[in-house]
C-alpha cells in the first residue's frame, strides 16, 4: 500500500520539475573567472524584433546601434564622429563623398569587416528604392534618400566612394546600420527586410550583440570582443520591458536595475529629492512636441469632416491660441518637467529652433475680442456662432496618456469661457489614427474629427518634423490636413539648400508661417526623465552633454565609456587615475582582474535574497508533498471505513 | 455513462470551438483602426511603405470571404500565422514562451486557492457563528473584494522592497550564472513566490465563501444528524459526509475558473512583470496584432470549452443522482 503513495508523490514532483525545466532557460555554466558584469536597463517600450529594418521605437534603435555601426557615428553632442568609417572627405561640389574605412576591423564572428560590407548595405537600399520596394516599415531608407545617394563603390577594402545628387550633409546622420555582407547577401533580398527574424546571436561590428531575445520581455546583449572602440565595463547588457512604471522604479531603488528610462514626473521628484544616494536623475532635453491639432481640411467630405468651417480659418485658430495657458499645462500635467511649446522644431534641434515673432500671451479677453473681430459673435445664449450661423461645438480626442487628459480638461474649461463647447474624450490610439484619415489615404477615410492632442518625435535634423505639415503628406503622415503653398515651397527649398545660412532662414520662415496659421498649437516639449544608479557603474555621460540623458540617445557611445564603479573603489592602484580618461577604460578593466574578481559578484541580488529563499523553497515543495499525502490518505480512509 | 452521450458532448464542444474561432476573427476585424496605421505614425514613413505593409499582412483583401477563408484553412492546418508586431515571428513562437509561465502561475495559484479556500470555507462553515467563522469569513470577503493589483503591490512593497526577501520583477534573473539546476530552481521559485501568493490570495476569497455557504446548507440535512447519532467523530462527519455533498457547487466553480487559468490575470502580470498571456493580449489588442489575438483566443476558447466539458462529464462521478 505504500507504493502507490510514493509513486504519486514522485510523479507530482517529476511533473513539476518537467514543467519548470520547460520554461527555464538552459542553465548557464558558471564562468571560470569573475561573474559577468551586467548592465540592467528598463524601459516601458516593447522591442519589436531584431531585424534592423523593423525598427520602430527608441528601444529598437538603441539595440540596433549597439549591434551594428552606422557609417558615421554620433558624438557626445550628436555631432558626426568616426563610426564604421574612420574619416571622410567631400568633393568640391559636395556631391562625392570618400570614406576611409577603418583597417583591421572584424565582425563579432571573426570575419574581416571592410568597405565591401558598407557598399553592400548601401547598394541593398539603393536597389530596393529603385525597385519601389520598402524595407521593413520604411523607417530607415529615407535617411539615404534624403541624402540623395545615387551610387556607391568600394575600390579597395579601406575606401568607400558615395555619389549623391543633393549637396547636403545628411549622409553623416544616416541611421542605416552597416550589415555583414557575408551573411546578408545570402538572403532573399525581398524577405531579408521583412520576415527575416535575424535571430540571435547577431553578427555586427557594434560594441554589443544580442545573444538572447524573448519577444515582449527582454533582450540580452554580450560584449563584442572584436570591437574597434572603447570596451565599456559592462560584459553584458539586459534591456527589460516593464509593463508598469512603478515596478520599474521600485526595482531601480532596490538595485535590481541600473537604469530606468521614462520615470513618471511624480516619482522623478521623489527620486531627485534624495541627493547623495546612488540614484541620479537626469532631466534631459526632449526631441518631442505635443500639439493641439485642428482639422483644417478645406474640402467638404460627405458623412465626415470637421463639424464647422471655422476650423479652416487661420484667424479662428489664432484666436483660440490666446485662450491656452501653456505654462499652466506644464505645471499641472508635468510638475514643471516640460518646456512651453512654440514651434514644431524641438529644443533638441536647438540650432534650428527659431522663436516666432509676436508670441501669443494667455488672455481670455484678447481671445474673445479676436473671435468677435474675425466674425464669430456670441449668440443670445452666450455660445459662439460660426459664419454659417451654427453654434460651435468642437470634439477633442487624445490617445490616453494622463498628461494629455490634464491638458484636455484645461482646454475644455478655457474654451467654455469663450462660448465654445468642447466634447472631450480619450480614444484608443488605433481608432484615433483611423479617424484622422482623409479621403486621400488608403483605405480612404472621412477625417471625422475636430481637434486632438498628440505628439511627434524628431531626428537630429529638422526635416522630418517639418514634413508632417506639407500638402504632399495629406493621406500619409499629415494629420492636420493643412495646406499652405509657401510652406511647401520652403520645404522643398530647404531640403536641397546647400548654404547653411539660407537654410536656417528658410526653416525659420516655415516656423513663423506655422505659428501664425496655427494648424497646430504646439503645447509643450516634455522633458526626457531618466534615473540611474552609480553604485555599480560609473562614467555616465549625457548626450547632448549639456542637457541630455546618458542612454537611449543616438549611437552606443555612452555604453563604451561606462566604468565598473566597484573596481575603482576596490583597487587603490594607479589604474584608478587611468580609468578616468576614456581611451584607457579597457586598460583599467584589463589590469585589475583580481580586484574585480574579489568584488561582490554580479549575482549579489540573488545571493542576498536566496538565503531566506532556500528554506522557503523547500517549504513550498514540502507543502506540495504534504497536500499529496493528505489526498491519498483521505482516499484510503474512505475505502477502509464503511 | 453511455458512449453516445460522451460523443454528443464532445461533438458539441467541437462545434462551439469552431463557432468561437469564427466569431473571434470577425470581432477583431470589426474594431476600428488598422495595424499598419499605428506603425505608420512616423514622418519618415511614406504612404507607399504603409501600403506595402498592408499588403504583406494580407489586409488589403476583403474580409469576406478572402481573409476569413484563408484564416479558417490555416487554423485547421495548425498554422496560426505570423505576428504583425513582432515582424513576422510565427504566432506559435510568440505564444509558446508565454503559455507555460501563465499555466504555472495560475495553475498553481488555483490549486493552492482551491485547497486552502475549501479548507477555510469548510472549517468556518462547520464552526458557524463562532469567532473562527467571523474572522475567516471576514478575511475571505476582504480578499475577494480586493483587486489583484492592490494585493500584488502590497506584497511587492512589503516583501520585496522593504524586507528584500524576494526579487521585484520577472520570472528569473536574466543572464545569471547558476551552480547547477537547484540554484536555478531556487531563483525561479523566488521570482514565483510573490505573484503566486497574489493569485492565491485573490482567489481564496470566492472559494471560501461558496464553500462555507454550501457547508452550512449541507449541515442542515438529516443524514448529517444520522451520522452524528451513529457516533462518528465530528471531523469525519465533516470530511466524509458533509463535504462530498457540499463540493458539488464548488466543482462547478472550479471548472469555470480552471478555464481561465490560461487567460491569466493581466494586473498580476503587470505588477510583477510576469511574462504571461494577459499582458500579451493587451499589447496585441492595442497594436491590433490580429494573428496573435486570434491565436490567443483559439487557446482560450479551447481551454474554457474543454474545462467545462470535463466538469460536465465529471459530474457523473461526483453526484450519483445525475444520470446520463
Amino acid at each position: 500500500m505504500r507504493r502507490p503513495l510514493r509513486g504519486r508523490v514522485a510523479r507530482t514532483l517529476a511533473a513539476f520539475g518537467v514543467a519548470t525545466a520547460l520554461i527555464l532557460p538552459a542553465a548557464a555554466t558558471p564562468a571560470t573567472g569573475a561573474d559577468p558584469l551586467i548592465l540592467r536597463t528598463g524601459t516601458t517600450q516593447t522591442v519589436q524584433g531584431l531585424n534592423p529594418w523593423s525598427v520602430v521605437d527608441v528601444v529598437d534603435f538603441e539595440i540596433m546601434t549597439l549591434n551594428y555601426d552606422t557609417l558615421v557615428g554620433f558624438g557626445q553632442d550628436v555631432q558626426p564622429v568616426p563610426g564604421f568609417a574612420e574619416s571622410w572627405t567631400r568633393s568640391a561640389d559636395g556631391l562625392t563623398w570618400t570614406f576611409k574605412i577603418r583597417p583591421g576591423m572584424k565582425w563579432s564572428d571573426g570575419q574581416p569587416a571592410t568597405s565591401e560590407d558598407a557598399r553592400w548595405t548601401m547598394q541593398y537600399v539603393l536597389d530596393a528604392t529603385k525597385a519601389g520596394r520598402t524595407l521593413g516599415l520604411g523607417y530607415l531608407e529615407p535617411y539615404q534618400t534624403a541624402a540623395g545617394v545615387t551610387a556607391v563603390t568600394a575600390p579597395d577594402p579601406e575606401t568607400l566612394v558615395v555619389t549623391t545628387n543633393l549637396d547636403n550633409p545628411l549622409l553623416l546622420q544616416s541611421y542605416i546600420p552597416i550589415l555583414p555582407a557575408h551573411i546578408w547577401s545570402k538572403l532573399d533580398p525581398k524577405t531579408a527586410s521583412s520576415t527575416f527574424q535575424n535571430p540571435a546571436p547577431i553578427v555586427g561590428t557594434g560594441p554589443y550583440q544580442v545573444v538572447e531575445y524573448k519577444p515582449g520581455q527582454f533582450v540580452r546583449l554580450q560584449r563584442n570582443p572584436n570591437y574597434w572602440g572603447n570596451q565599456g565595463a559592462a560584459d553584458q547588457i539586459v534591456i527589460t520591458t516593464f509593463k508598469n512604471n512603478d515596478t520599474m522604479i521600485q526595482a531601480l531603488k532596490k538595485g535590481e536595475l541600473d537604469y530606468a528610462r521614462d520615470v513618471p514626473a511624480t516619482q522623478f521628484d521623489e527620486l531627485k529629492a534624495n541627493p547623495g544616494g546612488p540614484i541620479v536623475t537626469t532631466d534631459g532635453v526632449s526631441n518631442t512636441f505635443y500639439e493641439l491639432a485642428f482639422n483644417t481640411y478645406n474640402k467638404p467630405i460627405p458623412g465626415g469632416g470637421a463639424s464647422t468651417k471655422a476650423l479652416q480659418d487661420p484667424k479662428f485658430r489664432d484666436a483660440l491660441g490666446y485662450a491656452i495657458d501653456k505654462q499652466a499645462i506644464v505645471t499641472k500635467a508635468f510638475a514643471g518637467h516640460a518646456t512651453v511649446g512654440s514651434t514644431q522644431i524641438t529644443p533638441f534641434q536647438a540650432g534650428w529652433h527659431a522663436e516666432p515673432n509676436d508670441l501669443r500671451t494667455f488672455s481670455i479677453d484678447t481671445a474673445k475680442a479676436k473671435l468677435d473681430a474675425a466674425g464669430y459673435p456670441l449668440d443670445a445664449s452666450n455660445r459662439r456662432l460660426d459664419k454659417e450661423g451654427k453654434q460651435i461645438t468642437l470634439r477633442l480626442a487624445w490617445p490616453g496618456a494622463p498628461e494629455e487628459a490634464t491638458a484636455a480638461a484645461l482646454i475644455v474649461d478655457w474654451f467654455a469661457q469663450l462660448g465654445i463647447k468642447v466634447n472631450a474624450a480619450p480614444q484608443d490610439e488605433a481608432k484615433l489614427g483611423a479617424e484622422l484619415l482623409p479621403p486621400e489615404a488608403t483605405p480612404p477615410g472621412k477625417a471625422n474629427f475636430d481637434m486632438f492632442i498628440w505628439d511627434w518625435v524628431g531626428d537630429p535634423d529638422p526635416t522630418s518634423l517639418l514634413k508632417v505639415l506639407t500638402t504632399k503628406e495629406i493621406g500619409a503622415s499629415s494629420d492636420s490636413l493643412w495646406s499652405n503653398a509657401r510652406y511647401d515651397e520652403l520645404y522643398d527649398k530647404q531640403l536641397a539648400e546647400t548654404d547653411s545660412t539660407a537654410r536656417h532662414a528658410q526653416v525659420a520662415e516655415m516656423q513663423q508661417i506655422m505659428y501664425d496659421e496655427a494648424p497646430y498649437h504646439i503645447l509643450y516639449y516634455p522633458s526626457q526623465l531618466d534615473a540611474y544608479r552609480t553604485d555599480r557603474f560609473g562614467g555616465w555621460r549625457n548626450q547632448p552633454s549639456q542637457n541630455g540623458n546618458p542612454l537611449f540617445g543616438f549611437g552606443p557611445l555612452d555604453y563604451t565609456y561606462l566604468t565598473d564603479a566597484k573596481a575603482v573603489v576596490a583597487s587603490p592602484s594607479p589604474s584608478v587615475a587611468v580609468s578616468a580618461s576614456p581611451g584607457s577604460s579597457e586598460a583599467a578593466v584589463a589590469t585589475t582582474p583580481a580586484p574585480v574578481a574579489s568584488a561582490p559578484p554580479d549575482t549579489t541580488v540573488t545571493s542576498s535574497s536566496s538565503t531566506p529563499l532556500l528554506p522557503l523553497g523547500i517549504v513550498a515543495l514540502v507543502v506540495i508533498v504534504a497536500v499529496g499525502l493528505v489526498i491519498v490518505r483521505r482516499r484510503r480512509e474512505a475505502a477502509e471505513e464503511e | 455513462m453511455s458512449g453516445r452521450y460522451l460523443l454528443s458532448k464532445v461533438g458539441q464542444a467541437i462545434v462551439t470551438i469552431i463557432l468561437l474561432i469564427i466569431l473571434n476573427f470577425v470581432l477583431f476585424r470589426m474594431m476600428p483602426g488598422s495595424p499598419e496605421r499605428i506603425l505608420g505614425r512616423n514622418p519618415n514613413v511614406s504612404a507607399e511603405a504603409i501600403a506595402a505593409t498592408r499588403e504583406r499582412w494580407g489586409l488589403d483583401k476583403p474580409v469576406f470571404p478572402d481573409q476569413l477563408v484563408s484564416y479558417i484553412i490555416a487554423t485547421a492546418n495548425g498554422d496560426l500565422g505570423f505576428s504583425f508586431v513582432y515582424r513576422g515571428l510565427p504566432v506559435v513562437d510568440v505564444l509558446a514562451d508565454r503559455i507555460w509561465p501563465t499555466v504555472i502561475l495560475f495553475g498553481l495559484g488555483e490549486i493552492i486557492a482551491i485547497i486552502l479556500g475549501v479548507a477555510l470555507g469548510a472549517y468556518t462553515g462547520w464552526k458557524r457563528g463562532g469567532l473562527v467563522d467571523h474572522l475567516g469569513n471576514g478575511a475571505s470577503l476582504v480578499l475577494y473584494a480586493t483587486p489583484y493589483f492592490l494585493i500584488g503591490m502590497t506584497l511587492l512593497l512589503v516583501f520585496s522592497v522593504w524586507l528584500g526577501w524576494f526579487p521585484t520583477y520577472g520570472m528569473y534573473q536574466v543572464g545569471a550564472t547558476y551552480n547547477g539546476y537547484f540554484d536555478q530552481l531556487t531563483d525561479f521559485l523566488s521570482h514565483l513566490a510573490l505573484p503566486l501568493a497574489t493569485v492565491a490570495l485573490g482567489l481564496i476569497g470566492q472559494y471560501s465563501i461558496v464553500m462555507r455557504s454550501s457547508i452550512v446548507e449541507t449541515l442542515g440535512e438529516e443524514y448529517i444528524t444520522t451520522a452524528r447519532a451513529k457516533g462518528i467523530l465530528d471531523r469525519n462527519v465533516l470530511r466524509r459526509h458533509a463535504m462530498p455533498n457540499a463540493m458539488l457547487p464548488m466543482a462547478t466553480l472550479i471548472a469555470i475558473n480552471l478555464g481561465y487559468v490560461v487567460a491569466g490575470a493581466i494586473t498580476v502580470e503587470v505588477v510583477f512583470n510576469w511574462p504571461g498571456l494577459g499582458t500579451l493580449t493587451v499589447d496585441a489588442l492595442t497594436a491590433r496584432d490580429y494573428p496573435v489575438l486570434q491565436g490567443i483566443f483559439v487557446i482560450l476558447s479551447v481551454s474554457v470549452v474543454f474545462a467545462n466539458l470535463i466538469a460536465d462529464l465529471g459530474y457523473q462521478f461526483l453526484d450519483p443522482r445525475v444520470k446520463a
